[in-house]
């Protein structure tokens, strides 16, 4: 795993876990493979975003927001999620390959939780291609 | 100072809600419905308060026989007047917890201020109808209360006296000192619809409902102590001797131990104080001017889906003229927008945008961040 580091990019809600610390020059300092990108609430991340960040060589996109139930905009988490599971407008592309975008729905304080589930998906992705 | 204490405040609350998650679901945590219980606990005391309404009798000589009556005779009298009871208190819990959380997570200023100002409207008015709605009983309590509220009004300047005559009706306790009371409990119970639509009126699709599963359990926390602990009157209320102590319910009558305690006139200031931080509270933050969300006219297509995802009610659909082939337009409110950016989610057509935080930078973003080579940033 460790020579096939894959470039993942995260688009994050600035309210759920708390990265500020955790960034470098918009990396992960305990991943500088994975790329973050923050934004006022999930619920603003277009699916062209989504399909800008393969078109420009991302090899897996995740999308976080805070634990649903508990958006601070009320229901930016539930319109993002729907849309990741394709239930409403505007979709993502079909030439999204779904396999490689993920949802995480965490609290300000899950740092931790966090890893866990961005080392899952790097293992996932690695399998996928395999 | 004062924002970094809010901060670790609002980490408290998702720490205590992440514990709830583990024990109720993510699905069923009552703290994600903190506005839907004290709803369901409203409604509750409207459908009880109905029921008493059939039998009770709002006059000096017959409310303590036709609250006793309602309690020994109808059948089940006994529960729905202990649910009466209870539910006031649990709804005055569920208020407090509701407006404690939106103040810890900073959910009650800016375009909120409009829930947060009837929030405390809908909160003194809880107050005035469950001190009148102790009247109601007419034991030794209510006279006391009845006595001591009188006193306590006529201390403020002014308009105290008139206000005193007004609760007791006239200069004296009579009859229509309860059919005052009486009118005020009812009366105002209603008004507090009109404050829920103004509480609810900027929120689009407000959660006022709790789950089944957890409406049952909520219901049970009030319907078990109502069989189990039955509410009593205590002694009837004499007119001419005057009662000394009461039993008090701390989330209704707190003020009267402070009437008793203090001058009454300290304690009508210190309530007036309160109200007015409270409602400077949203205020003591200072935020960057505001930059709501703007609507492109060349791109938009008059889709809806912006208006239909704006969470606050912010985002109408208006007719238009200009434009060969769409009908509509989206407009945004300035004053209710949040700036959340969930109408930019939404709109597939590049339309509608954050001047502030424009699509088309986070997509740039995106591209840059990308093009770094991994291992660059380390």
């Amino acid at each position: 795993m460790a020579e096939t580091k894959k470039k993942i990019l995260g688009i994050v809600c600035e309210r759920s876990v708390d990265l500020k610390k955790h960034i470098q020059k918009n990396r992960l300092k305990d991943k500088d493979n994975v790329s973050i990108v923050e934004l006022t609430c999930s619920g603003m991340i277009q699916p062209i975003m989504l399909e800008e960040a393969f078109k420009q060589g991302a090899e897996g996109v995740f999308v976080m927001g805070c634990q649903i139930g508990d958006c601070h905009f009320r229901e930016g988490n539930k319109w993002c999620q729907e849309r990741l599971l394709g239930q409403r407008p505007p979709n993502i592309k079909k030439t999204v390959d779904k396999n490689k975008v993920r949802g995480y729905w965490l609290a300000k304080c899950d740092y931790k939780k966090f890893l866990d589930k961005v080392s899952k998906f790097e293992e996932d992705l690695n399998n996928v291609n395999s | 100072m004062y924002k970094k204490a809010l901060d670790k405040l609002q980490v408290l609350t998702i720490d205590f809600e992440k514990f709830l998650n583990k024990i109720f679901s993510q699905q069923y945590n009552p703290f994600y419905y903190h506005g839907a219980v004290p709803n369901l606990f409203m409604w509750t005391l409207f459908i009880t308060g109905l029921l008493l309404f059939a039998y009770f009798q709002p006059t000096l000589d017959s409310a303590y026989i036709s609250v006793n009556y309602i309690s020994t005779k109808i059948p089940f009298g006994q529960i729905v007047r202990g649910l009466h009871r209870y539910a006031a208190d649990a709804m005055m819990i569920a208020v407090l917890i509701h407006a404690i959380r939106v103040f810890f997570t900073d959910r009650y200023r800016k375009y909120r201020w409009i829930a947060w100002y009837s929030g405390v409207a809908l909160l003194l008015c809880m107050l005035v109808i469950g001190i009148t709605g102790y009247v109601l009983v007419w034991d030794e309590r209510s006279y006391m209360i009845v006595l001591m509220m009188a006193d306590a009004l006529k201390q403020i300047p002014l308009i105290g006296y008139p206000l005193a005559k007004l609760f007791v009706n006239g200069e004296v306790v009579t009859h229509y000192t309860m059919a005052m009371s009486f009118f005020i409990h009812v009366g105002i119970s209603f008004f507090l619809l009109y404050l829920l639509w103004l509480h609810y009126v900027r929120i689009s699709r407000p959660v006022i409902d709790v789950p089944l599963g957890l409406g049952l359990l909520l219901f049970s926390l009030i319907i078990i102590p109502s069989a189990l602990i039955p509410v009593l009157s205590g002694k009837p209320a004499v007119l001419t001797q005057t009662p000394h102590e009461f039993p008090v319910d701390w989330f209704y009558l707190w003020i009267f131990p402070l009437f008793s305690g203090m001058p009454a006139l300290i304690v009508w200031t210190g309530l007036f104080v309160a109200v007015a931080i409270l409602l400077l509270v949203p205020y003591l933050i200072v935020d960057i001017p505001k930059s709501p969300a703007a609507v492109s006219l060349d791109n938009c297509v008059g889709c809806t889906l912006c208006a239909k995802d704006c969470p606050y009610e912010a985002i109408y659909m208006v007719p238009r003229t200009d434009h060969p082939k769409y009908k509509q337009l989206a407009i945004v409110i300035d004053s209710r927008c949040a700036e959340c950016g969930l109408c930019v989610g939404a709109c597939a057509f590049k339309a509608i945008d954050l001047p502030q935080k424009h699509s088309k930078e986070i997509i740039a973003k995106i591209g840059d961040v990308l093009k770094e080579p991994v291992g660059a940033g380390a």
